[in-house]
């Protein structure tokens, strides 16, 4: 509904300056585990910064835990990653035990419930220092900033460099004149203009696009075992979206249906569903982040496509029953959309409200015609997605 | 027949030969200027900076955004309720009734919250219409001006520190015998007068005073004379075939407007074979709604009401074998209208807007005399929501100044700003020990209270009403309150003593007095059926009693009756947008044109031509009444000579910000004259005080320039020829033939049908689309430069004498035409034509040029000259006078539309978004689409049902019908424009004039 723009650099410095920014923080990355995190001030144990310290090195193995027990942190991330790790990562155990007691988390160390769990955490053997110095560096943790972002090297990297590659061309060419042969310089120029124009145009296309995006979720749902493994139908879940603008993100309650019996997962164990268990008891609604999302100016209808036009999820969706972590598949852009208009059949036959066409129906019936197009009845019309 | 028509008179007055100075008639050029604001000119910004900007934003925004999208949450819920659908709107059945106005609705409710409000069909009152205030109560529930907590003296509490208070302060006094008055407005919801009752039997020493902001305590009281009872009877006006009305605008406010615009129309509509229609005189002195709909209207002073109704008294009488008295007779000639009413006894209506009993008793015998009681007046089924007595609040206010009251609670009413006397009221209430107010809305009357027991909005409320005996609705909340409110009616439970929840206590209610008249097996069934239909109307048997009226007392009145000199008379009004001054603070309802003089934003001085040039008086002036009030004059046409009519409502001072400062409070005026509020005033000492006063008029720039828009004929004309009047539409068809290729409709091919004869002119068109197309809202300073943006807009004109002319109406949308001028100068191609007919705007593709503008013959293209909405988050950009961008505000906006950003061209879709629900619902349920399934929302919300929407490719449908009527004709047809909105023309009953 609201159109937004993105935000724009006013000026070449802001984006140099940008450039360095991230550059520094990618050399810096390594460096930021083994800084204490966030303010031990925070820590309602009062630890005082030297057990932080303690528990922290505790969990990434600087000290050891004792003999046959690799560091916590060999398994259990610091940071969010792309690929789908099933354990929790550390952020992720913070947020749920820096609530719950010491002893609590002394017993899920030691006497994990879980099949999966126990197999993993066999051998471990803390002892109660231990336990606790790790439970104060969740509390800090939970408490310091939010997770890191996974810094990203993109195209203005080799943009600003291009650029920068290209002045030198055109100095040397007119001023300093080291390089004797103007050939280099003029390939030089020429190959990094066509690359920067052809960067601008892609991207520029790509403004607003969101193809391939594919952000980690609160829970690490799988759609592969749900819809792939276990065969769930996708209208088991989404199950408004033949009749309803959207496809519906299930509500706990659904969740629950399986899971009020399911309690643990082959790959997860029992980390992830208890955070549905934990959001349906406290009557916290799960955030789930939107993968799929179209401008505001553009009206698009489940119901429409899925209800009265027969359309499998996977012809828009991909094989989503093959993916661990869903991502877009499509890009979702205009040309997309009416490539689709433009060459998909309806359901003309079927669908009693198409005899409204009445010439068409006529020669369909005849035999003149047999099939019709999405476009033929006004699939590319403007008011058909733009209101 | 030839007639001229005129918009304004500046338009009456432009010559339209050709000029022989040409130049100056072109805009000055520095009045282009003022497009821009102060900040926008002075800022040093050139062309080289723009380049400089442009060039980089484009690269680094491309570069930029590949590495940052905002993200975007979706969040369900944890337990889904069973009904609802994500995505998918609800309907609610419920109630809308704010003390003056009543409709049957139902709330669409869109992933929680409500967003428009449409008329219940299964109501036998409204029978699915709304007016403006009902389509633009949605936006007040958002209202930031609306007291968000419990306080007392100012100063936020907790629910049970008040209560304590406030049952202590109750206590005491009952104890010590003080007087304590409960001053409520008229109320209808039964369930409510059963908790007041408990609540005054618990603290006896407890008055309850009912006070009526706009007083029918004159009526009440003459049907107490004649009937034994204090009752306002309920009107047939689709049975009466004459309708004599003296300044009652029943169209527009008058008692129940919505009601009585369906019945009214009924009579006139000439469809289906229909040859019959109603005749309509009017009596009035300022041009009102109802005045500017009849088939004749007659121009009096408001004092001159008495004399004319013992006249026209005494003529009847003469001819019905009753008694006559003897009294002067008035000056118009009422012979022929008398021997009409005499011809349609027992099918005439004579009503009467005047709040003077003897008025409303003169009324009340001729109507016996007419035998109209039981055939178009109902003593049975009388109104419930106009219950004060004038007398009681004078007392209360007396007794108040004296001190003899010791505690007031206060609910749905606001004296401080609408009683006449409100300067006594406020000393009053300054002496008063302890004084309780349960408003809604910032108001006057609370600020001063000290304690404030918010109550919910109606949307957020439980509540039931019988707005007619018998005729019950229930209102239920469609959002959870807001604000730490609370139900009034909960209020006074807990101060009785009691904890039920107020939904429980309307249920016992319901259980006990309507379930037995309902037949229905089980209470859970006829709740359920009652909270889904939103009303329960037990049968009844149609005989209706005719009682005889004793004609006592008449000679007292006539004594009274004498003609003299009363010097300028001041008539005061409520209008259709702001109405009584309660939903000032909205600004749906401020930016609606006035449907006669088209000014939004302001009230004012309204007087007649001749009085202003005998006064050299101009629109714009300003004027000085009884040396107090100064307000700025509009020259009315038809405004009675020597008579000034002005609009209550406005001149808030404790409001939101869109009240604010918007026009003069003239309550101060109301004066008190034989036990009642009399809305004129006798012997006004008028003066000039200034001028250069600006209205926000939308009145005359948008001018068809003297073509035939407008087609009328007689219906002596009509009977006798069906296309009289319209002649030239069997012209303009015979040459219509074209080079070009045609569009193909293959599927649909939509259009609609305004009946000319049918509109009033109410405007509840425009408030709903307003709301169902996110419609901005601009301001007073915008809509002076003619930069309002409703989509649908209704154009009056004038035609006959300055003085007295005819008024006809015409909403005008686009046209949607099939040769569209628009299109074709598009040079982005943003608009262009549909296969279904409609002419489709693609805002994300329109880059302003407004070359579409220019070339609309019709002129219904509106352009964002700022953003008005916050579409885009450039700062400077937005320009919200009114608040409509905050948060809170943009709940009303429909998800379903765009909201348009700064710089597009925007008109009417035809409410595509319902088009395309309809068309997908019928295709889920594997079926044709029904004649009569899409209904936009201006359609939706006419009361009079002017509006017919369909697919003219069904040779069936009720549009295609109307599209073959002799009267259907198109705007300026002869352009070859091939619109998809035809008119039927007006036909006008003033065929039986003698």
């Amino acid at each position: 509904m609201i159109i937004r723009h993105n935000p724009v650099f006013h000026s070449f410095s802001r984006v140099i300056f940008f450039t360095i920014i991230s550059l520094s923080s990618t050399l810096t990355f390594a460096e930021d585990i083994s800084e204490p995190l966030g303010n031990p001030d925070h820590s309602e144990n009062h630890l005082n910064a030297f057990s932080l310290k303690k528990g922290e090195r505790l969990f990434y193995g600087l000290i050891s835990l004792g003999e046959n027990m690799p560091s916590c942190a060999s398994c259990h991330y610091t940071a969010y990653t792309d690929t789908l790790n099933w354990n929790p990562s550390a952020y992720d155990i913070a947020g749920s035990y820096s609530s719950k007691s010491i002893e609590e988390l002394r017993m899920v160390l030691m006497e994990p419930g879980g099949k999966k769990m126990t197999e993993v955490h066999a051998g471990y053997n803390l002892n109660d220092e231990q336990v606790e110095l790790i439970h104060a560096f969740f509390i800090n943790l939970n408490e310091s900033q939010a997770p890191p972002k996974k810094p990203v090297i993109n195209n203005l990297f080799i943009f600003i460099l291009l650029h920068i590659i290209i002045l030198l061309a055109v100095i040397d060419l007119f001023f300093t004149k080291k390089i004797k042969f103007k050939a280099v310089h003029l390939v030089v120029i020429l190959a990094g203009t066509i690359w920067i124009t052809k960067t601008v145009v892609v991207e520029s296309i790509a403004v607003g696009r969101q193809k391939n995006y594919a952000p980690l979720q609160p829970i690490k749902f799988s759609h592969k075992v749900h819809a792939g493994t276990n065969g769930t139908d996708c209208f088991y879940c989404h199950n408004i979206a033949e009749r309803s603008k959207t496809a519906g993100i299930p509500s706990a309650n659904v969740c629950m249906n399986c899971h009020i019996i399911v309690r643990e997962g082959t790959n997860s164990g029992k980390f992830e569903i208890n955070k549905i268990l934990t959001a349906y008891d406290n009557n916290m609604p799960i955030e789930w982040i939107k993968i799929h999302n179209l401008p505001d100016h553009v009206f698009f209808s489940h119901a429409q496509h899925v209800g009265a036009g027969k359309l499998d999820c996977a012809e828009c969706h991909g094989t989503i029953k093959e993916m661990d972590v869903v991502h877009q598949v499509n890009d979702l852009s205009m040309g997309w959309c009416l490539d689709c208009h433009r060459t998909r059949k309806v359901q003309f036959v079927e669908n009693e409200y198409y005899e409204t066409f009445k010439d068409y129906h006529a020669q369909i019936v005849s035999g003149q015609m047999d099939s019709l197009l999405v476009a033929q009845i006004g699939g590319t019309n403007c008011m058909k997605c733009h209101y | 027949m030839e007639k001229k028509y005129w918009k304004s008179l500046e338009e009456l007055k432009i010559d339209y030969r050709p000029q022989e100075n040409q130049g100056e008639n072109l805009p000055d050029k520095n009045a282009l200027a003022e497009l821009f604001d102060d900040k926008t000119i002075s800022s040093n910004s050139s062309r080289r900076d723009f380049l400089k900007l442009f060039g980089f934003t484009v690269t680094s925004a491309a570069l930029a955004a590949s590495c940052e999208m905002p993200v975007r949450k979706a969040i369900p819920y944890v337990i889904q309720p069973e009904q609802i659908t994500p995505g998918k709107a609800q309907y609610y059945a419920s109630t809308f009734f704010d003390g003056h106005d009543y409709s049957s609705i139902l709330v669409k409710v869109r992933d929680g919250r409500p967003i428009k409000i449409e008329g219940n069909t299964l109501s036998s009152i409204t029978h699915g219409g709304t007016n403006a205030r009902t389509q633009a109560s949605i936006l007040n529930l958002y209202d930031d001006a609306r007291y968000k907590h419990p306080a007392i003296d100012g100063k936020e509490t907790s629910w049970e520190e008040i209560n304590g208070k406030i049952i202590n302060n109750l206590n005491s006094a009952k104890g010590k015998g003080e007087k304590v008055v409960l001053l409520t407005s008229g109320i209808i919801s039964p369930s409510t007068r059963w908790v007041i009752n408990d609540f005054l039997q618990a603290y006896p020493n407890i008055r309850h005073v009912v006070y009526d902001t706009i007083s029918a305590s004159g009526m009440l009281l003459a049907n107490e004379k004649s009937f034994g009872e204090k009752i306002i009877p309920s009107y047939s006006i689709d049975k009466a075939e004459l309708i004599v009305s003296f300044a009652a605008d029943f169209l527009g406010t008058w008692l129940s407007p919505v009601e009585f615009t369906k019945q009214y129309v009924k009579n006139r509509k000439l469809e289906n074979g229909q040859k019959k229609m109603s005749r309509h005189i009017q009596f009035e002195a300022g041009m009102s709604l109802t005045g500017s709909n009849a088939d004749k209207r007659i121009q009096i002073k408001p004092s001159e009401e008495k004399i004319i109704l013992g006249t026209l008294y005494n003529l009847i009488a003469a001819q019905t074998g009753n008694t006559t008295f003897n009294s002067e007779p008035c000056k118009i000639n009422l012979t022929s209208l008398a021997k009409e009413l005499i011809l349609h006894k027992g099918k005439s209506l004579v009503v009467s807007g005047s709040n003077d009993t003897e008025n409303q008793y003169l009324v009340n015998t001729i109507n016996s005399m007419l035998g109209n009681y039981g055939n178009t007046i109902h003593i049975d089924q009388p109104f419930n929501h106009k219950q004060g007595i004038d007398k009681d609040m004078e007392i209360l206010v007396k007794e108040m100044h004296e001190g003899k009251i010791s505690g007031m609670i206060m609910y749905n009413v606001n004296p401080v700003y609408d009683y006449p006397q409100s300067e006594l009221f406020i000393q009053g209430i300054k002496k008063v020990g302890f004084s309780v107010s349960m408003p809604v809305f910032t108001e006057e009357t609370a600020e001063l209270c000290n304690y404030i027991c918010p109550d919910h909005y109606f949307l957020e409320a439980w509540n039931d009403a019988e707005f007619k005996k018998g005729q019950f609705s229930l209102c239920q909340p469609a959002i959870r309150p807001i604000y730490n409110t609370r139900a009034a009616q909960e209020s006074f439970l807990r101060w009785t003593g009691k904890p039920d929840a107020y939904d429980e206590v309307i249920k016992t209610y319901w259980e006990k007095n309507m379930y037995p008249k309902s037949g229905a097996t089980g209470f859970y069934d006829f709740w359920v059926q009652s909270l889904h239909d939103g009303i329960f109307e037990p049968d009844r048997s149609s005989a209706s009693p005719q009682p005889k009226i004793e004609l006592t007392g008449l000679s007292g009145i006539f004594s009274n009756i004498q003609s003299i000199d009363t010097g300028i008379e001041i008539q005061l009004y409520e209008n259709v947008s702001v109405g009584n001054g309660k939903y000032a603070n909205n600004p749906w309802l401020q930016e609606l044109p006035d449907p006669v003089s088209k000014i939004t934003w302001d009230n004012y001085a309204a007087v007649s031509p001749k009085f202003a040039e005998e006064r050299s008086l101009e629109t714009g002036d300003l004027i000085s009444i009884n040396k107090e009030f100064k307000l700025p004059v509009l020259i009315q046409p038809g405004q009675a000579y020597n008579t000034i009519s002005i609009a209550l409502g406005y001149g808030r001072t404790t409001s939101g910000i869109v009240a604010k400062d918007v026009g003069i409070n003239v309550y101060p005026l109301v004066r008190t004259d034989n036990k009642n509020r009399q809305y004129y005033l006798t012997h006004s000492e008028v003066k000039k005080a200034g001028s250069g006063h600006q209205f926000a008029q939308t009145q005359s720039h948008f001018s068809m320039e003297g073509r035939p828009i407008i087609r009328e004929a007689s219906l002596e004309e009509y009977l006798n020829n069906p296309v009289s009047g319209n002649e030239m539409h069997e012209e303009v068809d015979k040459h219509n033939q074209t080079l070009y290729k045609e569009h193909q409709f293959p599927g649909h091919h939509w259009g609609m049908s305004v009946d000319l004869n049918s509109c009033v002119g109410c405007s509840a068109c425009l408030i709903a689309c307003s709301a169902e197309n996110n419609v901005p809202v601009v301001g007073k300073k915008e809509v002076a430069r003619n930069h309002e943006m409703h989509w649908i807009r209704i154009d009056r004109y004038y035609n006959g004498d300055v003085e007295d002319p005819a008024v006809v109406r015409q909403p005008v949308m686009c046209q949607h035409c099939d040769n569209a001028p628009c299109e074709n100068v598009c040079p982005v191609a943003a608009t262009n034509h549909s296969d279904e007919g409609i002419n489709q705007m693609a805002y994300n593709r329109c880059i302003g040029t407004r070359y579409c503008n220019n070339n609309c013959p019709y002129k219904v293209r509106r352009f964002n000259w700022f953003d008005y909405t916050m579409a885009d988050s450039i700062k400077n950009n937005t320009r919200d006078p009114e608040g409509m961008t905050l948060d809170l505000k943009r709940l009303v906006l429909n998800p379903d539309v765009t909201v348009r950003a700064k710089g597009v061209i925007e008109k009417c879709s035809f409410c595509i978004q319902r088009i395309q629900d309809k068309k997908l619902t019928a295709k889920l349920e594997n079926r044709k689409l029904q004649d009569g399934e899409i209904i936009p929302a201006c359609a939706q919300a006419c009361p009079a049902d002017a509006i017919v929407f369909g697919d003219l490719n069904d040779p069936e449908s009720k549009i295609s019908k109307h599209f073959s009527d002799s009267r259907n004709y198109h705007l300026l047809e002869e352009l070859h424009t091939l619109p998809s909105v035809g008119y039927l023309t007006k036909i006008r009953n003033t065929s039986s004039e003698s």
